[in-house]
């Protein structure tokens, strides 16, 4: 199979460049992306790529295969390769550092600005914080990002704001803490998104939608947060 | 070392899902619209100004040229509009998910493709 890697090192290249290696791909078996990294990564040592749990749950190895974003550990082959042919770029929109790996800086920027830890002014109780089974379902579709970046990166909003506009992970995980029951800071939280960037630049694209790999729905978040922010009329 | 790090955005690069294009076609439309409006403002200025310059619009408007221009300001408008009513469904959580925005967009392109033939017609 001829796989074609996005190559980019600042020590020594200018500009980045396609490399095309051919990849012996053991016959019968469906290979994870992953795995062809490794493969190619045993031709040519000097392939970067981040990587971690291999199995969907660290968020470490998004990138961009034959034009979609996915986590390359839980891809199969089957699913991206078409033609032979497996083109393999950075996620796009962020800085590269070299070859796979991105600065994923600006991301994370946005992850901070929506202060995601809870935020309760009530005395602590003895034991803990309790919660209803009700109250814990809420929580259900939007706890499980792994904030590896595939939506947000896949988003046209975020490529054109990745300053201001707080992008389809970030906004997952702000209306994580608003639907919590125990956390007191809905209206600060709300007042802290009610500006025509933050929430507004979603235009309802739903590339994240498309491409998330743990099959989570920012979309949908977002257009809660835009009803709490409606009927609040902070 | 080169300090100036690339970014990776080539659209030809980039495989979008069918929900993306027709988001693109919509905001495409929405320029259109505003752009036509200028020309259309004009032409009512001109018609609402005296009988002659109402006259000579209504032979202008007779021409095939100007039959294609307002079929294509139609469209722009008919296609605008029915993806608007698609974002105003998803603004009450009607076609959020995955298979249903697909759906949606299919929906949006079938419903706006039936009547812009119609407005083609009506037109001659």
């Amino acid at each position: 199979m001829l796989v074609s890697i996005y190559r980019y090192n600042p020590d020594v290249d200018s500009v980045p460049y396609m490399q095309d290696i051919q990849v012996e791909i053991p016959a019968g078996k469906d290979l994870m992306v992953l795995d062809v990294l490794g493969l190619v990564k045993e031709q040519d040592a000097t392939l970067a790529y981040r990587r971690s749990c291999r199995e969907g749950v660290c968020g470490s190895d998004g990138l961009n295969m034959n034009g979609t974003n996915g986590l390359a550990c839980i891809t199969p082959l089957s699913a991206v390769v078409t033609n032979d042919k497996l083109v393999l770029r950075p996620l796009p929109g962020l800085p590269v550092v070299r070859d796979l790996v991105v600065d994923m800086a600006q991301f994370y920027k946005q992850y901070e600005k929506i202060k995601p830890y809870l935020q309760n002014d009530t005395p602590p109780p003895a034991i803990e914080r309790l919660q209803s089974p009700a109250d814990r379902e809420k929580l259900d579709g939007l706890y499980e990002c792994i904030l590896c970046a595939c939506c947000s990166t896949a988003c046209p909003s975020f490529w054109w704001n990745p300053d201001k506009f707080v992008g389809p992970s970030g906004l997952l995980q702000a209306y994580r803490f608003l639907v919590d029951s125990r956390d007191t800071y809905t209206e600060e939280r709300l007042s802290d998104l009610d500006d025509p960037f933050s929430v507004f630049r979603c235009r309802g694209i739903m590339n994240c939608v498309s491409v998330c790999p743990k099959g989570l729905n920012p979309t949908r978040a977002i257009g809660h947060i835009r009803n709490m922010l409606l009927s609040s009329g902070t | 070392m080169n300090s100036k790090r690339p970014v990776n955005l080539d659209f030809r690069t980039i495989k979008l899902p069918l929900p993306a294009y027709t988001s693109i076609i919509h905001r495409i439309s929405g320029v259109i619209l505003f752009v036509a409006i200028a020309f259309l403002l004009y032409g009512l200025d001109l018609s609402l100004e005296s009988e002659s310059g109402f006259n000579s619009l209504k032979q202008l408007m007779q021409g095939f040229f100007a039959k294609l221009i307002v079929w294509g300001i139609v469209s722009a408008l008919l296609y605008h509009l029915v993806a608007g009513i698609k974002h105003l469904l998803m603004d009450i959580g009607i076609g959020e998910e995955k298979e249903s925005g697909i759906l949606g967009a299919k929906i949006t392109i079938v419903v706006s493709a039936i009547l812009i033939i119609i407005a083609g017609i009506v037109i001659w």
